[in-house]
């Protein structure tokens, strides 16, 4: 079993026979694209189990939460771990992609795949989002009301990608289905795909971005199995940390909502924050939807016209200021309104 | 470099201190510090769905033998979420906070035209009535004192704690509407606006002054459900902390309402237009052990034997306390119980009615009252109003005799007839009658 020789089990078949070990250097990368993937693992197998339970319509799905967390037996830790690896997945995931943007790992032939990361963020704030109205309880009217009424804002298609996405002219009965259809299938799938697409693409592209120092030496190794048993230890560790925090804290829940009858507590869930300052500072069409995709669109555009750098595998490359630069100026403006908006 | 055993080791640690962690957490539900070792569910008969507050809340007290827990449980009137074993989730939605009869809820905790409000027939609109009565609206205090200070020409009264309006004005002195008080006292002379600013807590729609002795609840309870002199619950309820002000002493709703729950708004001192300020009796101890004597009246008044040892209850009748279903602009003008309603006068003997129908307000009303024995076909007194006072009922033999809704006690009721009282039937204040029938305060 332990012989280098014998057959390579399943999970080692999935990893190339043997890396750079520059590449699996935990400080260059933090491991926060494995950790996605492992909590994305986590938030789709407990969102599984959820499915057996939740029942998508406005009368039953705050009573079908309360019935799974207090009286299915370990419902409460399905539902905990499904919130908080949810959560995790956010904020790795956002992580993931300011390692990448500062140590250059969107250069050359990567650059495709660091779009397909931001259209998984993207996808991962869409199912977080959605995941927050299906509690349907009177905590989230608000902050559905508001970022529903965003694609109203969009020009031409907004009306009708509005009645999309709730199920009608305004919240209602409609509305926990239709954010049960795109929290399931029509952001989770592409989603999935998405992310197998990133996976293939990293190992495709050569694993992950590193430099080849010397020509001359080859560069020390890593066999899978080594590779694979530092996973396994991180999804150990990641796995304990969601289990204590499950433990210890339940996600919120409140009484059923009466989209008739919202609550005056204007209240967005964290990652939504930005965006519910955005739009307290002016006009939802600018500061909700345009802002928000024009810093999406320089993201996208930061491989293919704003960094032309070549220096790979370290972090703060120097011909790679100008994007590190927009990189941190997104982030801490994120972070800021964020902060604003949690001080509130 | 290879994976040394020491991390796996730790992360195997950190994974076996998750599971003991979720074990923990399963085996000590936030309910287990109540004593309940499992969820206990109820399903009340009129909803059909199932509830979980006798999880935490088991031991406590039904709420009144009209509203058994077997068929209204608890959410039909309290809200909040039947479904949930933690308080927080559990209170999310809660009518009123602890008490759904609070005026800002009531209609929805206690209403419907099945239950206690929203009927045409305003005698059992019982919602309506206590809202528009002058105990909820405090319309009369109101008027007084913007008279009083030139405010207004008359006392009639124009304004409530709260706007009210009431669409079946039935007597002379009814008032269609009464506008909000308060955010007109910026124009009023100073004495009222100070009036507006430290006298608008004793009405049904205010909680209580937090101190021993006023502790009562808002709106329905603040009369139907009864407080200790600290504001206690001493009840069965192991959630209720049981040193905590402003609880109810049990989780009961009743209509044998001692003195002492009125007395936590009444006779507790005396109102100063001179300084606009509550003057608290003195006279009273500290620690609520005031005898009855003492504790029903102040000592410059004068009173006879009937209005300190009856209850308030057993002569002050419905009408004139839960209103007539029409808005006030004074007590005199919903007040009728006289001496001679139960005494008679020389000439003339009480006014009576007999319970006839089996529906009638009299029976339902005493039915609520264990202290009641009337049957139907028993004969009751009746005040000019027409309110009837079922607890006092003539005998065969032609007595009268009243029974005390609080304790059961049954009393002869001495005419005038053919007494040797010499009282003027046209003179029926009380000071009349305690010329002679007055009792000294120890």
């Amino acid at each position: 079993m332990s012989s280098a020789t014998a057959r390579p089990s399943f999970f080692e078949h999935l990893h190339p026979p043997s890396i750079p070990e520059a590449q699996a250097r935990f400080r260059y990368t933090f491991g926060l694209g494995g950790l996605g993937a492992f909590f994305f693992l986590v938030v789709s197998l407990s969102g599984a189990l959820l499915l057996f339970y939740y029942s998508p319509s406005s009368e039953q799905a705050n009573a079908s939460i309360q019935l799974l967390q207090y009286h299915v037996p370990l419902g409460w830790l399905i539902r905990g771990l499904h919130f908080w690896s949810g959560q995790a997945l956010v904020v790795t995931t956002g992580l993931h992609l300011l390692r990448v943007a500062l140590t250059g790992g969107h250069r050359g032939r990567r650059r495709f795949n660091w779009l397909l990361g931001l259209g998984l963020l993207t996808l991962i704030v869409g199912l977080d989002f959605s995941g927050y109205g299906l509690r349907w309880d009177a905590s989230i009217g608000w902050a559905l009301l508001v970022g529903t009424n965003l694609l109203r804002q969009l020009p031409l298609l907004g009306e009708s990608l509005y009645r999309w996405a709730v199920g009608g002219p305004g919240l209602g009965e409609a509305t926990v289905l239709r954010l049960f259809g795109w929290h399931v299938f029509g952001l989770m799938l592409p989603a999935l795909a998405l992310l197998v697409w990133h996976v293939f693409r990293v190992r495709r592209d050569g694993g992950i971005a590193y430099s080849p120092d010397s020509a001359d030496e080859p560069a020390p190794r890593l066999p899978r199995r080594e590779l694979v048993q530092r996973e396994l230890l991180a999804m150990l560790l990641a796995g304990s940390a969601l289990l204590i925090v499950a433990a210890m804290a339940a996600p919120a829940l409140d009484g059923p909502l009466d989209p008739a009858a919202l609550s005056t507590e204007v209240h967005a869930p964290w990652f939504f924050l930005w965006i519910q300052e955005l739009l307290r500072m002016g006009d939802p069409l600018w500061m909700g939807v345009a802002l928000p995709l024009a810093a999406l669109a320089l993201l996208m555009l930061l491989p293919y016209a704003i960094d032309r750098g070549t220096i790979l595998g370290r972090w703060l490359p120097r011909d790679g200021r100008p994007a590190q630069m927009l990189a941190l100026a997104l982030a801490l403006g994120w972070g800021l309104l964020t902060l604003r908006g949690a001080l509130r | 470099m290879t994976a040394s055993p020491r991390p796996m080791l730790l992360a195997a640690l950190a994974l076996a201190a998750g599971a003991a962690l979720v074990g923990l957490r399963d085996a000590t539900p936030a309910y287990a510090p109540y004593g309940s070792a499992a969820p206990i569910a109820l399903v009340p008969s009129l909803t059909g769905e199932p509830e979980y507050c006798l999880t935490c809340h088991d031991g406590i007290e039904e709420i009144s033998a009209a509203h058994p827990t077997e068929a209204f449980g608890c959410v039909r009137c309290h809200g909040g979420q039947p479904l949930a074993l933690d308080a927080e989730t559990a209170h999310a939605g809660l009518l009123g906070g602890r008490n759904p009869s609070d005026f800002a809820v009531v209609e929805a905790a206690c209403g419907g035209s099945e239950c206690h409000g929203g009927t045409a027939e305003e005698s059992r609109d019982h919602i309506q009535r206590s809202r528009t009565s002058l105990q909820a609206t405090y319309a009369g205090a109101i008027a007084a004192v913007r008279h009083a200070f030139g405010a207004q020409a008359d006392s009639v009264a124009h304004f409530a704690v709260a706007a009210v309006s009431d669409p079946t004005v039935t007597s002379t002195t009814g008032l269609p509407s009464l506008e909000a008080f308060a955010p007109l006292a910026a124009s009023e002379p100073a004495q009222v606006q100070a009036f507006a600013e430290r006298c608008l807590t004793c009405h049904l729609n205010s909680g209580a002054v937090d101190r021993p002795g006023y502790q009562r609840q808002s709106g329905c309870a603040a009369c139907h459900a009864v407080t200790n002199w600290e504001g206690t619950y001493t009840g069965g309820d192991r959630t209720i902390p049981r040193d905590e002000a402003g609880h109810a002493a049990a989780h009961m709703l009743t209509t044998a309402i001692p003195y002492s729950q009125c007395n936590t708004c009444h006779n507790r001192g005396n109102y100063s237009l001179v300084d606009m300020a509550f003057h608290e009796r003195t006279d009273l101890a500290v620690d609520g052990s005031a005898s009855r004597l003492a504790a029903y009246y102040q000592p410059i008044s004068q009173f006879s034997a009937c209005e300190w040892e009856l209850d308030c209850v057993d002569c002050h009748a419905s009408g004139e306390v839960m209103g007539d279903g029409d808005l006030h602009s004074q007590m005199a003008e919903v007040r009728s119980v006289e001496c001679r309603t139960c005494h008679g006068t020389p000439t003339e003997a009480p006014l009576t009615r007999p319970i006839t129908d089996p529906d009638d307000l009299a029976l339902r009303q005493a039915r609520l009252n264990p202290a009641s024995a009337l049957q139907l076909g028993d004969t009751v007194v009746v005040t000019d109003h027409g309110d009837t006072l079922w607890n006092v009922r003539q005998q065969l033999d032609g007595t009268f005799e009243l029974t005390s809704k609080v304790s059961g006690t049954v009393y002869a009721v001495p005419q005038v007839s053919g007494s040797a009282c010499e009282q003027d039937p046209q003179d029926q204040a009380a000071s009349a009658c305690h010329e002679c029938h007055s009792v000294e305060r120890p």
